[in-house]
C-alpha cells in the first residue's frame, strides 16, 4: 500500500486522532513508525485500520520542538498498543510523548547515550562503549507534560511499592521462549502487575538496513522471527516489489504461497509442542517436533535451510523447486493429517491441559483490537484479522480456505485455532501443489536495485500475526527508513492486562498460548 | 467463557476418559519406530543432507585445476558482513594487454551468514556453496580460508549429492 | 519358599558362637553390615532406575535415548555419576548456610529411611516394627522439611515459591497416602510390614484381589498420591522446570543436587515398593490354587518377585509421568481435597463394611 499521509495540525492532533478512532472506527493501530524526516524534523507515521471495512489510513505527525526536546501528544488513551509502540519511538528517536505515563526506554539500556535512529546520531563506539556492568534500574518512571506556559514538565511515577514481591521471569528462563524479561509483581502466587523488558537480543536490524542495499536487507529478515522466516521475507520482498512495480510470474506466486503455508505448518507444530512443553508434557512436545522434522525436510530440499531459509529474493525465488518437491509435499500432507487428532488426544483434549488453558489469559475482542493482538491469538477473541483474507497477497484470493475464529477469548481457544489453522494450511497446499504452472522462478533484476521515491507499507500473515514492513525510499539503492511491525510486541503488551489476578504459573501458560518469538520483537 | 454445567460425576468421568486416551496414545507410540538419527555413527552411511544445504563456500576449478575467479570483487562488494576480502594485482600478459589477476581470495567462514548473495552476484560461476557442514574447529583463525589456495575436498564425499535417500514420514535410525 | 532368616541367623550365630563376640560387638557388626547393604542396594537401584527412566522416557517419546556410552548406552549413568561427583560445590551469596547444607541430607535420610522398610524377601525386612506402616509415613515426611529448607535457605525467589508449593503439596497428599494404606491394613489386621506380606501368601491372597473394589480404588489413589509424594509429573510442581527453572534445588550443584536427584528416583521406587508390599503381595509369588503351577512359582526367589512387581509399578508411574502435563498448584490441592480425600474416606468406610460382613475373598 502506498501511503498517502493525512497531516493534522499540531494543536488539533489529539482531537483529530480521537475522531478517527471513535467516528471513523479506526480502532486498530497497526503500528507507529518513528522517522527522522531530515529537514522537516523528527516525526511519526501512524498506520490505522478500520476493523469493519479493513480500510487503512496513515497519519503523519511532525514532532514539535521545545528547546532541545521533540514532543508529540500521546495516543496511549486511544489505543492500548500505543503504550509500547510510543516507548519504542522514544527509545530510538527521543520523541517524548506528552501524557504517556511510562516514558522509559524499551529496547536499549537506560544509560545509553543518544537516540540511534536519528540521522545525526554519532555511532562512535567511544560514546557508547560495551558495558559489562549491570543496567541501572530505577524504581521510578516519568511522565512528560506541557505546563500552561508551554514548558516541558516531568512527573515521576513509582513502579513498585515497598512491600511488593518482584520476581523476574526471564531473561534467562526456559519458558519465555527467548530472552524476554517479565518483571512480575506477585502477591503470593497471584500476579499483580507485569512490566515487560525487551532488548536482550536487539540487533538494530532496522538501523543496519539503512546502510544496506536492498538485496542485503533481505539477508536479515530470516533472523527476526525465525519461525516465520518465509513470511518475513515475503513481506519485505513484497514491499520492494510493490514499490518497484515488479510483476511476478504465476509460478513464483504458487511456490511462495506453498512455502508460506509450509512455514506456518512448521511454526504451528512447534507452537503445539511448546504449549505442551511449558506444561511439562515433554512427550507431546516431541511428537510434534518429530513431525515438524518432516516439514523442515520438505523445505530444506528446496531452500537449503531449515531455520534460515533464505529463499525469496526481490523478483522471485533463489532457486527453482527441487525435483522431488511435489512428491515430498504430497507425502507430507498425507503423513501429517492423522496426527492432528493425535495431538488433541495426547494433549489438547487432556483434562489437565484444559483446566490449565481454559479461562487463562482472557482478552476481550475490544482489548484484542486495542492492543493489536493479531494472528491466531487475536482471532480467538472473535476478531477477523487474517491478512490473507483482509488484504490478500500472493494467491490467497484464489485459494479456498477458512479464516478460523472463535469466541473463547482464552488460551485454550488460541490452541484450538492453531490446530484448525494447520488443517487449513494443508488444505491450501493440497489445492496448489498439483497445479504449479511452468514459468520463470526469478524475474531478472538490474544488478543495482533502486526503489522509486515514496512510502509503502505491506504486510503478510505471519505465523503469529501481522508482519508488516514500512519502507521509505528516497530513490537510493538503500532504504531511507525500513520498519518492521513485529508480531509479538503487541502480544507481550497485552500480557499485563491478561494476567492480572491470575496465578504465576498462568503466565507460562498464557505466554505459551500467545506465541511470541523474542528476536521478532527485538529485531 | 463456557458455563460449567457438567455434574460432579460427569466431570470425573470425562476427566478419566481423557486421561486414558492420552495413556493409550503414548502406549501406542512406545512401540512405533523411533525417530533418532544416530549422527555421527551414520555420517558415512545413512546420513542425508540436502544437496542445497549451505555449509561453506568453495571455489570451483576448471579442468586445468585453475580457479574461475577473475577478481572482479563483485562478491566482496555485495557481502553484507565483509566476509570476503579479495586482493588483485595488474599484470601484463604476453600480448601486452593489462589484465587483473587474483592474488588472494580470503573467506572468513566464521563471519559468513550464508545469504548466498555472493553466489548470486558472481558472473563467472566461480564460487558456490557446498553441503559440507562439518566445519567446527577449536580456533576461530582456522575458519579464515583462502579459497584460491586450497584444493577443497569434502570430509564427507558421500553426502555431496544428498547422501542416503530421504523419505518423508520416515526416519533412518540405523547406523549401517 | 526360601527364608532369608536362615542367612541372618547364620551370621548371628557365626559372630556370637564361632567368633565368641559379645552382644554389643555382634550387634554393631550386624548393624554395619545391614547399613552397608542398604546403601549399596540404594545406590545400585538408583543407577538402574535412572537408566530405566531415560530409556523408557525415550521410547515413549519416539527416541532411542542414550546410545553412545557403552553398548546401547548402558554406561551413561556411570558417566553421569562420575560427572556429578567431580563437579564443584559452590555456595550462594547470602544463603542461609546451615539450612542450605543440611537440606539435602534430610531429603536423603527420609528416602533411605523409607527404603529400609521394604520387605525384600521372606525374612529380609530391615525395619520391622509392629506399627511399620505408620512409622513409614512418618519417616517419609522428613523429606518435606528438606525441600522446604532447601527452597528457603538458598536465597532464591523461585526456590521460595517452590518450597511453599512442595510443602503444601506433600502435606496434602500424605492424607490420601495414609488413608489408602489404612484401607489395606483393615484387611490384614496388622501394621507390621512382614505381617502384611505374610497375610498375602497363598492363592489369590494379594490384597488387591481379596479386597476387590475398594482395594483397587485404594491402589489407584495410592499411586496418584504416591506420585505426588515423590514429586513426579504430573505433580512435579515444586520442580516445575518450565516455571521455576528447577525450583528448590536451583542453587545446588555437585552432590547436593545429586542427593535430590537420587532421592527423586528412589522415592519413586519406594512408592512402588510400598504399593507392591501392601497391594500386590510383596515377595509373595503368583499362586492360583493349582499345586503344580504354584510350586513352580514358589521356586522363584521372593526378591525376584518383589523387584519384578516393583519395577512393573515403576514403569506404570513412568508411563503416567511421561504422558500428562503438569497441574497448577490450586488444581493439585483441589484434586486432593475435593476428589481424592473424600474418595479415600468413602473407600475406608466401604472397606470396613466389607471386612465386617466378611464380603472379601
Amino acid at each position: 500500500m502506498k501511503l498517502n499521509n493525512i497531516v493534522f495540525d499540531k494543536s488539533s492532533f489529539a482531537a483529530e486522532m480521537a475522531k478517527l478512532k471513535n467516528a471513523g472506527n479506526f480502532d486498530y493501530l497497526v503500528t507507529i513508525v518513528g522517522e527522522d524526516f531530515g529537514e522537516e524534523g523528527l516525526g511519526c507515521i501512524y498506520i490505522l485500520e478500520n476493523t469493519d471495512t479493513n480500510e487503512r489510513v496513515s497519519v503523519k505527525m511532525i514532532a514539535e520542538k521545545i528547546g532541545e526536546d521533540h514532543v508529540i501528544p500521546t495516543v496511549y488513551n486511544l489505543w492500548k498498543s500505543a503504550d509500547l509502540l510510543e516507548r519504542e519511538v522514544y527509545d530510538f528517536f527521543g520523541i517524548k510523548f506528552l501524557g504517556h505515563p511510562d516514558m522509559r526506554r524499551l529496547y536499549l539500556r537506560s544509560d545509553f547515550n543518544g537516540y540511534p535512529f536519528r540521522k545525526d546520531f554519532d555511532a562512535d563506539p567511544k560514546k557508547n562503549p560495551l558495558l559489562l556492568t549491570d543496567e541501572p534500574q530505577s524504581d521510578y518512571t516519568v511522565e512528560y507534560n506541557l505546563d500552561s506556559e508551554g514548558r516541558l514538565t516531568s512527573t515521576p511515577h513509582r513502579l513498585f511499592d515497598d512491600d511488593d514481591f518482584v520476581v523476574n521471569i526471564g531473561p534467562q528462563h526456559p519458558s519465555t521462549h527467548g530472552v524476554l524479561r517479565l518483571q512480575t509483581i506477585l502477591n503470593g502466587e497471584t500476579v499483580k502487575k507485569i512490566y515487560p523488558h525487551f532488548g536482550y537480543i536487539h540487533r538494530g536490524i532496522e538501523k543496519m538496513c539503512e546502510s544496506y542495499t536492498y538485496p542485503q536487507t533481505l539477508a536479515l529478515t530470516d533472523r527476526m522471527d525465525y519461525l516465520s522466516a518465509m513470511m518475513n521475507r515475503h513481506a519485505l520482498c513484497g514491499v520492494i516489489e510493490e514499490a518497484m512495480g515488479i510483476e511476478l510470474s504465476d509460478r513464483i506466486l504458487y511456490i511462495r504461497t506453498i512455502m508460506d503455508e509450509l512455514q506456518r505448518l512448521d511454526s504451528h507444530l512447534l507452537y503445539i509442542g511448546c504449549c505442551a512443553q511449558d506444561l511439562g508434557a515433554l512427550t507431546a512436545f516431541l511428537y510434534s517436533m518429530r513431525d515438524r522434522e518432516h516439514v523442515l525436510n520438505c523445505m530444506e530440499e528446496t531452500t537449503g535451510g531449515r531455520l534460515i531459509q533464505n529463499y525469496y529474493r526481490i523478483g522471485g525465488l533463489q532457486d527453482d523447486i527441487d525435483v522431488n518437491f511435489v512428491a515430498n509435499v504430497k507425502a507430507l500432507c498425507n503423513y501429517i493429517k492423522p496426527y492432528f487428532q493425535e495431538y488433541m488426544d495426547v494433549f489438547g483434549n487432556n483434562v489437565i491441559m484444559q483446566k490449565r488453558f481454559m479461562n487463562v489469559g482472557f482478552l476481550s475482542k475490544e482489548d484484542a483490537v486495542s492492543y493489536g493482538v493479531t494472528g491466531a491469538s487475536g482471532r480467538t477473541s472473535g476478531w477477523h484479522n487474517d491478512i490473507r483474507k483482509n488484504h490478500p497477497y500472493a494467491l490467497y484470493d484464489k485459494v479456498e480456505f477458512d479464516e478460523i475464529t472463535n469466541e473463547m477469548c482464552d488460551s485454550y481457544g488460541r490452541y484450538l485455532i492453531r490446530i484448525e489453522e494447520m488443517k487449513q494450511s494443508v488444505r491450501i497446499i493440497e489445492q496448489l501443489i498439483d497445479n504449479i504452472p511452468a514459468g520463470d522462478f526469478y524475474i531478472k533484476q538490474k544488478p543495482i536495485i533502486k526503489v522509486p521515491e515514496g512510502q509503502w507499507y505491506f504486510s503478510c500473515e505471519g505465523s503469529r500475526g501481522e508482519i508488516g514492513v514500512y519502507l521509505d525510499s528516497k530513490g537510493d539503492k538503500s532504504p531511507y527508513r525500513l520498519k518492521f511491525r513485529p508480531m509479538g510486541l503487541n502480544h507481550v503488551a497485552a500480557m499485563d492486562q491478561m494476567m492480572r489476578g491470575q496465578k504465576v504459573a498462568d503466565i507460562i501458560t498464557a505466554g505459551a498460548a500467545l506465541d511470541f518469538v523474542i528476536p521478532d520483537i527485538d529485531r | 467463557m463456557e458455563e460449567n454445567n457438567k455434574s460432579y460425576f460427569g466431570e470425573v468421568f470425562h476427566a478419566v476418559k481423557s486421561l486414558a486416551t492420552g495413556l493409550k496414545i503414548t502406549l501406542k507410540e512406545y512401540f512405533t519406530p523411533k525417530s533418532t538419527e544416530q549422527y555421527p555413527e551414520n555420517r558415512k552411511t545413512t546420513l542425508h543432507v540436502s544437496k542445497r544445504h549451505r555449509g561453506r563456500l568453495v571455489m570451483l576449478r576448471d579442468e586445468n585445476d585453475a580457479v574461475k575467479c577473475v577478481g572482479c570483487t563483485m562478491c566482496e562488494k555485495v557481502c553484507p558482513n565483509g566476509t570476503i576480502k579479495i586482493q588483485t594485482e595488474m599484470v601484463t600478459t604476453e600480448d601486452g594487454k593489462k589484465k587483473r589477476k587474483l592474488v588472494d581470495y580470503q573467506y572468513d567462514l566464521g563471519d559468513c551468514m550464508f545469504c548466498q548473495l555472493c553466489v548470486n552476484a558472481c558472473n563467472f560461476d566461480a564460487i558456490e556453496f557446498t553441503n559440507d557442514f562439518e566445519n567446527s574447529t577449536f580456533d576461530r583463525n582456522s575458519l579464515v580460508l583462502h579459497l584460491d589456495k586450497e584444493h577443497y575436498e569434502s570430509s564427507l564425499p558421500n553426502i555431496l549429492d544428498g547422501g542416503a535417500p530421504l523419505t518423508i514420514g520416515k526416519f533412518n535410525t540405523k547406523t549401517k | 519358599m526360601f527364608d532369608f532368616n536362615i542367612v541372618t541367623t547364620w551370621i548371628d550365630m557365626f559372630l556370637r558362637q564361632t567368633l565368641g563376640l559379645g552382644d554389643f560387638l555382634s550387634i554393631l557388626i550386624e548393624c554395619i553390615l545391614v547399613g552397608v547393604g542398604i546403601l549399596v542396594g540404594y545406590a545400585m537401584l538408583a543407577i538402574v532406575l535412572i537408566f530405566m527412566e531415560r530409556k523408557v522416557c525415550a521410547y515413549f517419546q519416539c527416541r532411542l535415548g542414550p546410545m553412545r556410552v557403552g553398548p546401547w548406552g548402558v554406561f551413561q549413568v556411570f558417566a553421569d555419576v562420575l560427572k556429578m561427583l567431580i563437579k564443584e560445590i559452590f555456595f550462594v551469596d547470602k544463603a542461609d548456610k546451615l539450612l542450605y547444607l543440611v537440606a539435602p541430607f534430610l531429603v536423603i535420610v527420609a528416602s533411605v529411611g523409607t527404603f529400609s522398610f521394604l520387605p525384600w524377601n521372606n525374612g529380609a525386612v530391615v525395619l520391622d516394627f509392629n506399627v511399620g506402616i505408620f512409622l513409614l509415613t512418618a519417616v517419609s515426611s522428613i523429606g518435606v522439611v528438606g525441600i522446604f529448607m532447601a527452597g528457603w535457605g538458598s536465597n532464591n525467589k523461585y526456590g521460595v515459591v517452590s518450597a511453599m508449593r512442595g510443602a503444601v503439596q506433600l502435606i496434602s497428599y500424605e492424607m490420601s497416602l495414609g488413608l489408602c494404606l489404612i484401607t489395606a491394613v483393615i484387611l490384614t489386621g496388622t501394621m507390621q510390614v512382614s505381617g502384611i506380606v505374610e497375610a498375602q501368601t497363598g492363592p489369590w491372597n494379594w490384597l488387591i484381589f481379596r479386597g476387590h473394589i475398594p482395594a483397587v480404588i485404594a491402589f489407584v489413589v495410592f499411586l496418584v498420591a504416591g506420585n505426588a509424594e515423590a514429586n513426579r509429573g504430573p505433580f512435579d510442581l515444586a520442580e516445575a522446570e518450565s516455571e521455576l527453572t528447577a525450583g528448590y534445588h536451583t542453587e545446588y550443584s555437585g552432590m547436593g543436587f545429586g542427593f535430590y536427584y537420587l532421592a527423586e528416583y528412589l522415592n519413586l521406587f519406594v512408592i512402588s515398593g510400598i504399593a507392591t508390599t501392601v497391594f500386590l503381595g510383596g515377595w509373595a509369588p503368583v499362586n492360583i490354587g493349582i499345586d503344580a503351577f504354584d510350586s513352580v512359582m514358589n521356586y522363584i526367589p521372593g526378591i525376584v518377585w518383589f523387584l519384578g512387581k516393583a519395577f512393573a509399578v515403576v514403569w506404570l508411574l513412568m508411563w503416567v509421568r511421561w504422558t500428562f502435563p503438569r497441574l497448577r498448584i490450586d488444581q493439585i490441592l483441589t484434586l486432593e481435597w475435593k476428589y481424592l480425600m473424600p474418595l479415600c474416606l468413602l473407600n475406608l468406610v466401604l472397606m470396613t463394611i466389607i471386612v465386617a460382613f466378611g464380603w472379601h475373598f
